[in-house]
């Protein structure tokens, strides 16, 4: 099993592969490379700061045509973790409008900072959506850890467990193989190792 | 529901950790002692962040600290802030690259609102700890040693209009002191902040931190004490507030 995290400037890297290294991957490659990433059987899409920000140097290195190549057209399973979950969505309102991956169907908007504090930091509780792969076998209602402005919401049915905080949001979603949390699972202790692990061995 | 969280605040200066008390430093050990008493990759799992100060007065030596960073964080799973002395967006760079979640900022909030613009622009609101150093109204930048010319008050409204992530409120004069939080000051600023509160200063045991996290509008207590929370005290004191019904998580 070879998983690929792409490097592309953004993002709290060193976390992610210990956490992978600690659940026992072996082949892990940090990398913005394309011929790198093609050889990766599964990706993982980290992301810290702005939306606008981060779609720009994904273009710049043109990621974005190799990542609809390896997740669109060739299926391989992506995770998405915060800013990076994000990325695969259609839109943001982050910093005016900037268009996302366009992976899945959910767009970015701010949480309203009269409803409550913003950013949104801290350990929040998942409620796990049905049929879920990404949380089997752990339980119904989940502690992650969370630090973010912005959230994601969808009309769609894309697989999604929800956090309740202004009105809801979307906490992860798993379609098919195209897979993203708001929260940092390398930062959630046995929970997130735990996501990691199915995410590596289930999808 | 968003939980509240258990912070502990290590406090580094050349090479060791130590015990601040009203900001005058006791070496306790280097980082081979603190690995020998505070076993992070178990305790970590009893606590919900770690926060790293540089405090070293005159060679803050960035890349030490960094390498002691790279070293503590390894295979703990939860959020690691980090700071002290950071002065350019390099800095920043350098202990995000070494395991910083967060960077902590101080001095360089008053002193270079620039910099934190362009933290900010690169890395998110969210990648800011705001530290505060206080003593009653007064304000102190540079390890405590420099008054500046703006009271807490003003201050406070200052710092949430450079729109950072969270505010880290310690007390001088509790700092190490196991008094207790000052909580007449931490109520009166919660009520009128929308940024997270953390309060440091003060905490002593497992019932000032619950005395702590009971004011209303804080998300975090932070306690720096190395001595009273040495082996199990922090994982005794989670398992003391989860009983008292504390909002943490489980």
């Amino acid at each position: 099993m070879k998983i690929a995290i792409v490097d592309y400037g953004m993002g709290n890297i060193r976390s992610i592969v210990s956490a992978l290294k600690y659940i026992d991957v072996q082949n892990i490659i940090v990398s913005s490379n394309n011929q790198e990433l093609k050889q990766a059987d599964k990706i993982i899409l980290p992301g810290v700061g702005s939306f606008g920000k981060a779609m720009q140097l994904i273009q710049n290195k043109n990621l974005d045509s190799i990542l609809n190549e390896l997740v669109v057209q060739r299926q391989k399973p992506v995770l998405g973790i915060c800013l990076g979950m994000q990325l695969l969505g259609m839109f943001s309102d982050e910093d005016g409008f900037n268009q996302g991956l366009g992976f899945i169907d959910g767009n970015t908007d701010i949480f309203d900072s009269n409803n409550v504090t913003v950013p949104h930091v801290g350990c929040n509780q998942v409620i796990v959506g049905n049929l879920s792969r990404l949380y089997q076998g752990m339980g119904d209602i989940l502690d992650f850890y969370f630090v973010h402005s912005h959230k994601m919401i969808t009309n769609s049915d894309i697989g999604q467990s929800m956090c309740d905080y202004d009105k809801g949001f979307i906490a992860s979603f798993e379609k098919d193989n195209i897979v993203g949390t708001q929260f940092h699972p390398e930062l959630s202790q046995k929970n997130g190792l735990n996501v990691l692990r199915n995410f590596v061995e289930l999808f | 529901m968003l939980r509240q969280r258990i912070i502990f605040t290590l406090i580094y200066e050349n090479g060791f950790f130590n015990q601040s008390r009203n900001f005058r430093l006791q070496k306790v050990g280097n980082i081979d002692w603190l690995e020998e008493n505070y076993k992070f990759q178990d305790i970590a799992f009893s606590l919900d962040e770690i926060i790293v100060l540089n405090v070293s007065k005159r060679d803050k030596n960035l890349s030490e600290f960094a390498t002691m960073l790279n070293r503590l964080v390894d295979d703990v799973f939860i959020p690691v802030a980090a700071g002290g002395g950071i002065n350019s967006i390099s800095d920043a760079e350098l202990l995000f690259k070494n395991g910083a979640d967060k960077v902590v900022l101080n001095s360089a909030l008053f002193k270079s609102p620039d910099l934190v613009r362009s933290i900010i622009q690169h890395y998110g609101k969210q990648s800011i700890v705001a530290s505060i150093d206080y003593i009653d109204e007064d304000v102190f930048i540079e390890n405590g040693t420099q008054k500046i010319d703006m009271s807490l008050d003003e201050y406070i409204e200052y710092i949430e209009s450079l729109n950072i992530g969270e505010i880290y409120l310690n007390s001088i004069v509790r700092d190490g002191t196991g008094f207790g939080y000052d909580t007449d000051t931490i109520r009166r600023i919660s009520s009128k902040i929308n940024t997270p509160l953390v309060i440091a200063g003060g905490a002593g045991n497992e019932k000032h931190l619950l005395e702590g996290i009971d004011v209303e509008g804080v998300s975090a207590v932070a306690t720096a004490n190395l001595f009273n929370f040495i082996g199990n005290g922090l994982p005794n004191a989670r398992k003391y507030m989860l009983k008292k019904g504390c909002n943490l998580a489980n």
